[in-house]
């Protein structure tokens, strides 16, 4: 490169060293510093951590409720896009409904969701309509609770999964499928050797981005449940900072999810690079 | 016309200066004034951060007025949350230097901002302090007095009269609706300090001592604890001031301790005084206690105006002001000589407990002893722990703290 464009990289990078790197830097020292002593570098704040079941929790919902949101984004927004690409009256619509709870600020998807899932909330009044009992969608700690967060979750962000895969649905030649259908391919056939198949990359796509962002749920557990309730590492550390002030710890939570992200990140993206 | 303008005046141009371009010049160079003029220090002004609510402001405002006209200095009120005042503070004092000149916190964290204020001269404070509760002084009291009380604030029994009927005055009574109306009574059992708001007052109601985790008194609490534990709300291992103010207005509980905010609101939800209602906190042996909290002023380190803000703090602390508070916002005041003037409304629970008010411990490491008494509540409660157990360990890991930390 010549030095005149080195030069004018200088500014991005400056503003970024100031806005990323250094905080980065700053909180991995603030994880190994012991809040007590000041000592560095330290494991304190993380012998901290392993004797608290909160962030165990937390530790495990962060594997578990991104694993589970993404699966069921990626059945639905599958069934979604399959349905939404077939001609037939009103599909301009459906798309704009699918679609409309991502265009919903979060917090106000989520404040909804509260007042629909909280023991007298519109959840259980429908319930009772039906003669059915009341259900504690949200009781810290319960596998309804966790699951509750799954299904919110994966409400409000399939129709990433719905877009990416639509578009790579009208990308794929419809000769192909129906020669497909000359050949006396059954749909099932279709979809399982023609259309999966050619779906791939979109399909990693979608799990690659979803995959990393899901890794960052935050609002959602929270708003829903509180940091007690369905805990994961984001609303661990904001625990730590908001609620404890304890910058050290939360840095040390914060630092976790980074090396977490980073583990699961990398083996995505090779299997993308590669596809 | 862009042409015309080439030429023109003594210095050739390498471009045509339009209409436009020229407003813009004039533009640029009075913001450019603006911006000098906003960087000069401002003279006679006085900045103040207090946490306030919108619907606070106007009525704060006016008694800050009193103090301008008596003055002659102007008070900039920043309205703001304790937090965020709290990061202030730090950020200016990590900075050396600032532009609050006066400052209210919470009480809770008085310890942690202490290194940030100053002490403050109390021989110019002579006529006020002798005025305010010992209490509230005290606990401004660390390392020297650096914390006026600007306003007071305690919790108190909030229940739901229509169903029933009247409060419990003893834990035996507590025990007893508690049994009767299972899931119906909340405590904010999540993990912050209002769960040790929620503890503190049965460990004093037994007889113990905020420092203390495994004396007789402490357990005593814990064994009661222990026992209402099975019928509190599940979402007590969530809730918060607000959740669980929620949860009441919607019926889901009956019974709860909350700061007088609460009230308010349920006020304004119509729910008060009718049927909800406020009460002392039911006796434990040793009588009833409750946690003081509230907002204290203080003067930053580096205050631009320290000696004007000082006098800002003793206006603000003055009987016709606190007056005016507590008539205007309903704030509760340290001062003795403004009398509680809501005992026989929406607030008669909290003024019955106004005697009964404690402070939390003023030590730099109360949010640590506070995080213990939380888990153990957390234990008892929430996992079935043995009492006596989940204290001998808050005891033990206090210890073990107390030992790592430096003298």
């Amino acid at each position: 490169m010549r030095r005149p464009q080195v030069w004018l990289l200088a500014p991005m990078v400056a503003v970024l060293a100031l806005t990323l790197v250094y905080p980065m830097l700053y909180a991995v020292r603030l994880a190994f510093t012991d809040p007590l002593t000041g000592d560095f570098p330290s494991l304190a704040n993380y012998a901290q951590l392993a004797r608290d079941e909160l962030f165990w929790r937390a530790l495990r919902n962060n594997a578990l409720l991104p694993a589970a949101s993404v699966a069921v984004e990626l059945v639905l927004g599958l069934a979604l896009a399959l349905f939404l690409s077939q001609r037939f009256p009103g599909r301009g619509a459906l798309r704009v409904l699918v679609v409309v709870p991502f265009a919903l600020p979060e917090i106000v998807v989520l404040t909804i969701m509260r007042y629909i899932f909280v023991p007298r909330g519109y959840a259980n009044a429908a319930l009772g309509a039906l003669g059915l009992p009341a259900l504690d969608w949200l009781v810290p700690g319960s596998a309804l609770a966790w699951m509750t967060v799954v299904v919110v979750d994966a409400w409000h962000v399939t129709p990433v999964v719905f877009l990416i895969l639509l578009a790579a649905l009208a990308g794929i030649p419809e000769d192909i499928r129906e020669a497909a259908q000359l050949d006396g391919a059954g749909p099932a056939a279709r979809l399982w050797r023609i259309t999966l198949p050619l779906l791939r990359p979109a399909l990693l796509a979608a799990l690659l981005l979803r995959g990393v962002d899901a890794l960052r749920i935050f609002a959602t557990p929270l708003v829903l449940t509180g940091v007690e309730g369905v805990p994961v590492l984001s609303s661990y550390a904001y625990h730590q900072w908001a609620d404890y002030g304890n910058d050290a710890a939360a840095a040390a939570a914060a630092v976790t999810l980074a090396v977490i992200s980073l583990a699961l990140s990398v083996p995505l993206l090779r299997v993308r690079s590669e596809t | 016309m862009a042409r015309a303008a080439v030429g023109r005046g003594d210095k050739p141009r390498g471009y045509p200066e339009t209409p436009v371009a020229r407003r813009l010049r004039v533009l640029l160079a009075l913001l450019g004034l603006a911006l000098a003029a906003a960087c000069q220090p401002r003279e006679h002004t006085l900045t103040v951060a207090v946490a306030l609510l919108p619907s606070e402001l106007p009525g704060y405002r006016e008694v800050v007025r009193g103090f301008e006209q008596e003055s002659g200095w102007r008070v900039v009120v920043v309205p703001q949350q304790y937090a965020d005042i709290r990061r202030a503070l730090a950020a200016e004092a990590a900075a050396g230097s600032g532009t609050l000149d006066l400052v209210e916190l919470d009480i809770y964290s008085l310890p942690a901002a202490a290194a940030h204020v100053a002490v403050l001269d109390e021989a110019a404070l002579a006529a006020e302090l002798p005025a305010l509760a010992p209490v509230a002084v005290q606990a401004g009291r660390i390392d020297g007095l650096r914390f006026l009380p600007h306003r007071l604030t305690w919790q108190a029994l909030l229940y739901n009269h229509a169903v029933l009927g009247a409060a419990p005055r003893s834990w035996d009574e507590l025990l007893a609706v508690a049994r009767a109306h299972r899931g119906g009574i909340g405590m904010k059992g999540a993990r912050y300090e209002g769960l040790t708001c929620d503890v503190l007052p049965f460990v004093w109601a037994a007889g113990g001592r905020a420092d203390a985790f495994d004396d007789a008194a402490a357990r005593a609490a814990f064994r009661f604890l222990a026992e209402l534990a099975p019928t509190l709300n599940p979402q007590s291992a969530t809730f918060r001031e607000a959740s669980i103010a929620e949860a009441m207005a919607r019926g889901e509980i009956v019974l709860h301790l909350n700061w007088p905010f609460a009230m308010s609101l349920f006020a304004s939800q119509g729910l008060a005084p009718n049927p909800i209602r406020a009460a002392p906190l039911p006796a434990g042996p040793a009588g009833t206690a409750t946690v003081l909290g509230g907002g204290y002023l203080a003067i930053p380190r580096g205050a631009p105006q320290a000696s004007e803000a000082l006098r800002l703090a003793r206006y603000l602390l003055s009987e016709r002001a606190q007056r005016h508070l507590h008539d205007r916002l309903g704030w509760f005041s340290a001062r003795r000589d403004v009398v509680f003037g809501n005992g026989s409304g929406l607030l008669a629970g909290f003024a019955a407990m106004h005697d009964t008010v404690r402070a939390r411990p003023a030590r730099a490491d109360y949010p640590r002893m506070s995080r213990l008494w939380q888990e153990a509540f957390r234990a008892v409660a929430f996992e079935r722990a043995d009492p006596d157990a989940a204290l001998a360990a808050a005891a033990r890991q206090w210890a073990t703290e107390q030992a790592r930390t430096p003298e």
